[in-house]
């Protein structure tokens, strides 16, 4: 019924529905504080992480330089075709992108950062102009400079540079602290893997503001990526190519350095490969046939590879020998041929014999007779002591990565390894260096090193300098002493002079006649899979020596071939061009 | 001392002034200029005839719109059921639309069914409180609501449910049946999940939990969200807000013009708004309790209500605290329809706002 009660209560109506309203508002108004006071600078960051987008560069990676200032490594600008996702059709403008371009292309649209799609790689200059004439046709899709690492005449230094690669899930994992990302470049194997950190450069970015389609608006700021140091290696680019065309088809080593210092001059590895196949990015097939190769071009054979040393070990035996008293160098031995211990024959590498023989004549002659006598006089334990001395077997403290060291067999490792007592026969091999006996070229490099040095033996290094952005050098590597093997001089004089007549009238006949003293050392080393490998190292001038050098030439038969006739050239052409 | 009817007046023009300069700075085709190719000069186009509108029931007497109020009713149900036969759909679907997208019905609907309701109720005043009146105002509310549900425009067909529910408040039934009937919706609303769409349903999960799904169903609450807090107390200043600029904030100039408001004019702009909404809805209820006659009383408060409810779910959801619903914030949100109807609606309260300042004043002499 209509009343004034009624009425009275519509209008009581009326008045609530007023503060209900206020309520309202009141809700509305603290939750507008709540959002955009208290929560504002929460709420702006989320804002900002809609609308910018991060693409990284890579970084650039600082130049190599050899001795000389020849630039070895260096990063050459390669061009990509981006795709901005959504800011245009794909499809079309694929299409677009053939029409243009004129010929059929398989795309590889790999996403390389959340938005962007690379759709080509290594663009040709040519490609690169028809696509900028072409832009407006093109919306959407960029030309992008990225940095792909060059190499000078890539084979011929190959395993001490090394060469570059895009960084693994492995590697990822261990250094993404370090702000590698997944894109980026690292160094796989020899200066760019060991000198990474000074290689490696500062990544460059773009930041583009990016619509709610991810139409870029317009590019915020952009770094360009940089590099921060350059190398300067102790390396003597010409000598480096000297070596390893005086090596010809042949697999094998050239090391030449400089035993007053430990510099690395060349450092030759031989089969090589084109470290230039990795910047350009290897197929899978690429990579496996490299890796399928019997040769094994991957492997640094300076550094990686395990030989028997052969003949070139009986300088050590023979300095041991003489240190200990255990010969003198007038004493004089006959070689019929053979030593006969036990009931067994051992024979010399020259089946008649070389007669009558004084000690120096034997180095010369690198008579086998006369060192396993020398062996036995010593005894596996002092040979061992003295292989010690001289760093056999241990860190050769070299600047690259993936240096191994060879095997030194003792009888304790015989006994505990393959459970049998060390023979006197064991001795024998070892004093004319086979037997278990496993060295790297370098070594035995080293080895030749002290003797020319007279024990002093440096560190070899192939790191001279580092140069900073504008060639200012920031740091140099001074010769940092080893170690010093004190022996007397006349057991030094001995074997200098025996191993001048290894050239003068011994093994080293090949190397006759250079307007220079030679002391050398031919090496044979018994090879199961094949023809022996052949060795020869040494340095000159003998008196003051400047130059040390090692050649092994795989399959190159007996010493006095293959490596002396490779290490001629080589000396030739240092006596040529660089002086001794 | 300012008049009513004037700050009344003052306060919808300021409320429809910071609708364009808000339709202006969401604008894609804002380079286009004034005229009817860019957003804001429409916007500004169904002002000039909005607010002509509300000149016209400004200085006339509407009394013939309740006279005829079964008119409007039937009008209004035939236009919607038209809808449902020729309508031309939007974006996601759904058919609302009447002459080449430019006549939203279910908009008119709700001035329709205000009249009616008003009407209906007063000339059965001896009724009210009654379950017979109740029933039979269900039925006659339920018609139209029901062809909006179908289009499917749950937002309005909330609207027009609310409307009927506040005649009920506003009509003087006791508080048991009220509550009876609250009771009887909360208890059937977990059934409407059954009928409701598929986006419907997503649209109540996001918002309960938006950032479950930020880039999907949760998007609008999530991006609307940030763009209110990325405006802080002052904002980033008139078009530069970066939610709205590049799009990111879906629905820029309708359903969500308030966050793209505030991203730009911050707490501030956000408060200056809602305080214009308050005192809109303040004059109108008030305007309500002062008028004498029982059938413009019901309209004035209806309206209040109906304005209120809709400023609160749009502001709410432009908040994250209400569902997000398709419904226009009155005045502001671009869109030539519900600026009509409310500044229609408008221009009556001001009528009576004038009118029982001069009775008053009569009063008094």
């Amino acid at each position: 019924m209509w009343n004034e009660r009624m009425e009275e209560r519509i209008r009581q109506r009326v008045a609530a529905a007023l503060w209900i309203g206020v309520a309202l508002f009141v809700v509305l108004s603290v939750r507008l504080w709540y959002l955009a006071v208290l929560w504002g600078e929460w709420f702006r960051e989320r804002s900002e992480r809609n609308r910018v987008r991060v693409v990284f560069l890579e970084t650039l990676r600082g130049n190599i330089y050899d001795r000389r200032g020849v630039c070895l490594a260096e990063d050459v600008p390669r061009f990509r075709l981006v795709f901005l996702v959504g800011s245009s059709d794909e499809e079309l403008v694929m299409k677009r992108v053939r029409e243009v371009l004129g010929r059929d292309i398989a795309f590889s649209l790999r996403e390389r950062a959340p938005g962007e799609l690379v759709l080509l790689e290594d663009l040709s200059l040519e490609d690169v102009v028809k696509i900028e004439e072409n832009s407006e046709r093109l919306p959407g899709v960029l030309v992008e400079a990225y940095p792909a690492r060059k190499y000078r005449d890539g084979e011929v230094a190959a395993s001490l540079l090394g060469y570059v690669g895009k960084v693994s899930p492995e590697e990822l994992k261990a250094l993404g602290k370090m702000g590698y990302r997944n894109e980026d470049r690292i160094g796989k194997s020899g200066v760019e893997s060991f000198y990474e950190s000074f290689l490696r450069g500062e990544e460059g970015y773009r930041r583009v503001e990016v619509d709610a389609l991810g139409r870029v608006v317009q590019v915020l700021d952009f770094r360009s990526p940089r590099f921060r140091y350059s190398l300067q290696l102790t390396l003597d680019w010409e000598l480096q190519r000297a070596c390893y065309e005086a090596l010809g088809r042949r697999n094998g080593v050239v090391l030449v350095g400089d035993p007053a210092t430990g510099e690395i001059l060349a450092f030759v590895s031989k089969p090589s490969f084109d470290p230039n196949l990795f910047s350009r990015g290897l197929s899978l097939k690429e990579w496996l046939d490299l890796l399928e190769q019997k040769s094994n071009p991957l492997l640094a054979r300076p550094t990686q590879a395990l030989y028997p040393p052969g003949s070139l070990f009986k300088i050590l035996i023979a300095l041991a020998a003489l240190e200990e008293q255990v010969v003198t160098s007038r004493e004089s031995f006959f070689c019929p041929g053979y030593l006969e211990y036990g009931n067994r024959k051992y024979f010399c590498w020259k089946r008649g014999g070389h007669g009558r023989v004084t000690f120096e004549e034997a180095i010369a002659e690198s008579c086998n007779v006369v060192f396993y006598t020398l062996g036995l006089r010593l005894g596996p334990e002092r040979i061992a002591r003295y292989a010690r001395m001289f760093g056999f077997g241990q860190d050769a403290h070299l600047d690259l990565s993936g240096v191994k060291t060879g095997f030194f067999p003792t009888p304790e490792w015989k006994r505990e390894t393959l459970k049998e007592a060390w023979y006197p026969g064991d001795t024998m091999n070892l004093s004319i260096g086979q037997g278990y006996l496993l060295v790297t070229p370098l070594e035995m490099y080293l080895l030749l090193c002290a003797v020319a040095n007279r024990g002093k033996v440096y560190d070899p290094h192939v790191l001279w300098r580092v140069l900073d952005e504008d060639g200012r050098v920031v740091k140099e590597v001074k010769p940092s002493l080893r170690r010093t093997i004190a022996l007397r001089s006349q057991t030094w004089d001995t074997v200098i002079r025996g191993m001048e007549k290894v050239v003068t009238q011994g093994t080293g006949f090949n190397c006759r006649g250079l307007p220079v003293r030679l002391a050398a050392k031919t090496g044979t080393a018994q090879n199961p899979h094949g023809k022996e490998h052949s060795w020869f190292g040494g340095f000159f001038p003998s008196d003051r020596p400047k130059f040390v050098f090692l050649v092994l030439v795989e399959h190159g038969g007996d010493g006095s071939g293959e490596a002396t006739l490779v290490a001629r050239k080589v000396i030739e052409w240092i006596l040529q061009n660089r002086g001794a | 001392m300012m008049r009513r009817e004037h700050f009344f007046v003052l306060v919808t023009l300021c409320l429809c002034v910071l609708g364009v300069i808000a339709v202006y700075s969401v604008d894609p085709l804002r380079d286009e200029g004034f005229g009817p190719k860019s957003f804001f000069g429409r916007q500004i186009l169904w002002n000039a005839v909005g607010w002509a509108l509300f000149l016209l029931f400004r200085f006339s007497d509407f009394q013939w719109l309740f006279r005829r109020s079964w008119l409007w009713y039937l009008l209004s149900v035939l236009s919607l059921g038209a809808v449902l036969v020729f309508g031309e759909s939007d974006e996601t679907g759904a058919r609302r639309w009447l002459f080449s997208r430019s006549v939203q019905p279910s908009e008119f609907a709700k001035l329709a069914l205000l009249f009616f309701l008003s009407s209906y109720l007063s000339t059965n005043r001896d009724e009210l409180d009654f379950w017979s009146l109740l029933v039979k105002s269900a039925f006659f509310v339920a018609v139209p609501t029901l062809l909006v549900f179908l289009q499917p425009d749950l937002g309005t067909a909330l609207v027009l449910g609310v409307l009927w529910f506040g005649a009920l408040f506003l009509g003087g039934w006791h508080r048991r049946k009220l509550g009876l009937l609250l009771g009887l919706v909360a208890g059937l609303s977990p059934l409407s999940w059954f009928i409701m769409k598929d986006y419907q349903r997503k649209r109540i999960l996001a918002f309960l939990d938006p950032w479950q799904d930020p880039l999907g169903s949760g998007y609008n609450v999530v991006q609307s969200q940030i763009a209110i807090g990325s405006g802080g107390f002052l904002g980033q200043g008139w078009l530069s807000g970066k939610q709205t600029q590049l799009r990111f904030l879906p629905a820029r100039y309708t359903d969500f013009i308030f966050a793209a408001f505030c991203e730009q004019f911050g707490f501030v702009g956000g408060m200056v708004l809602l305080t214009l909404f308050i005192l809109f809805f303040w004059i109108v209820l008030e305007a309500a309790q002062r008028v004498g006659n029982l059938e413009e009383r019901f309209f004035a408060s209806l309206f209040g209500i109906l304005f209120l409810f809709q400023v609160g779910i749009n502001v709410g959801m432009n908040l994250g605290i209400a569902p997000v619903t398709g419904i226009p914030l009155p005045f502001v949100s671009y869109g030539g329809s519900s600026l009509l109807v409310h500044l229609a609606g408008a221009g009556m309260i001001a009528r009576l706002i004038w009118r029982t300042e001069q009775e008053e004043r009569e009063r008094w002499i």
